[in-house]
């Protein structure tokens, strides 16, 4: 079943949180996306501060902030309240 | 001389119901705010003001609902009269918080229906803000116009939860249909309220149903998540602080 954006966003957060930095190669492999599918979703959750991007020796990675973490926190209830409003 | 103040129809039994609709509205409005200011998605933006102006047109209905009269006991040899008079702006407040009350409820339900058509076009919208001022203008004489209006967007928007019911079978989504079905019920026995004030009495408990129906469905969300979240964030948590750590 295709995945909703926000479980899309969520399953990328879940990566950030479980690994301290993380390359843009590793989370399109851990997130199962495509290299074009991840960029709106890279340019969502830096645009909205879920995640900052690092750079360590002209690599670039990416980081959870703390708004992610809130965002995760919330994630079942937010999942339920668009579910049953068909949001 | 005494003044009585009656808080609406039915020894004010129907302010107490819009009471608790004001309570719940806010609740959703101010739930969806709050994922507002998680997610940024414009949808729950909308959606919180929907529910903003629908608690809000019920406030105006309660003041509408208000009745001051003063009432002269006069004497006179064996006669007694009583005169019962109105302050001269209490028409005028009746009035405007009518209308008031009228153009938020369909403001409100007007952008849940137009977030559930997922219509962003702005001659759309135009067009239906366009028609839904020429309802409130058409109410003001003719009051059935106004639930009926509210009768097709209601059972536009039940329609879409129950699409949305048979694609996600969950008690959630059980209950925002539901709620919904229930609220289109009792607008279509506010048609009637004209003819008599039974039906305006039946329709406001159903009224009050359908929006416990959705206060049920946001305790629901509230509470049943909240313990497996709070296993699940605390080790997330655990996890983040061992990672600072590193």
């Amino acid at each position: 079943m295709k995945r909703t954006k926000l479980e899309v966003t969520r399953d990328i957060l879940d990566i950030l949180q479980k690994n301290r930095q993380v390359k843009i190669t590793h989370l399109i492999y851990k997130a199962n996306l495509s290299n074009n599918s991840i960029k709106p979703y890279i340019e969502y959750l830096l645009k909205n501060q879920f995640m900052e991007e690092v750079r360590e020796d002209d690599k670039r990675f990416f980081k959870i902030t703390q708004r992610g973490n809130e965002f995760l926190f919330e994630f079942s209830k937010i999942k339920i309240f668009s579910e049953s409003f068909g949001l | 001389m005494f003044f009585s103040l009656s808080f609406g129809r039915f020894y004010g039994i129907d302010s107490l119901i819009e009471l608790l609709i004001v309570i719940v509205a806010g609740i959703i409005s101010w739930y969806s705010h709050r994922i507002y200011k998680i997610v940024k998605e414009e949808n729950y933006r909308f959606f919180s003001w929907a529910f903003l102006a629908i608690a809000v047109s019920f406030m105006f209905k309660i003041i509408s609902n208000f009745t001051f009269l003063s009432r002269v006991r006069v004497e006179n040899a064996n006669f007694v009269y009583v005169i019962l008079t109105q302050p001269k702006y209490m028409p005028i407040v009746d009035f405007f918080s009518f209308i008031l009350y009228k153009s938020f409820y369909l403001i409100g339900f007007l952008i849940l229906f137009l977030i559930a058509t997922r219509t962003e076009k702005k001659d759309k919208v135009l067009l239906f803000i366009y028609l839904s001022i020429i309802t409130i203008l058409f109410s003001i004489y003719f009051d059935f116009v106004f639930h009926i209006t509210l009768v097709v967007i209601l059972l536009l928007l039940t329609m879409h939860f129950y699409h949305n019911y048979n694609n996600h079978r969950t008690i959630n989504t059980l209950l925002v249909y539901l709620g919904f079905s229930i609220i289109l019920i009792s607008h279509c026995f506010f048609v009637f309220s004209g003819v008599n004030s039974l039906f305006y009495m039946i329709g406001e408990g159903f009224v009050l149903l359908g929006f416990l129906c959705l206060l049920i469905n946001q305790i629901k969300i509230y509470f049943k998540n909240s313990k497996n979240e709070t296993n699940k964030t605390r080790s997330n948590k655990r996890y983040s602080r061992y990672t600072a750590k590193k």
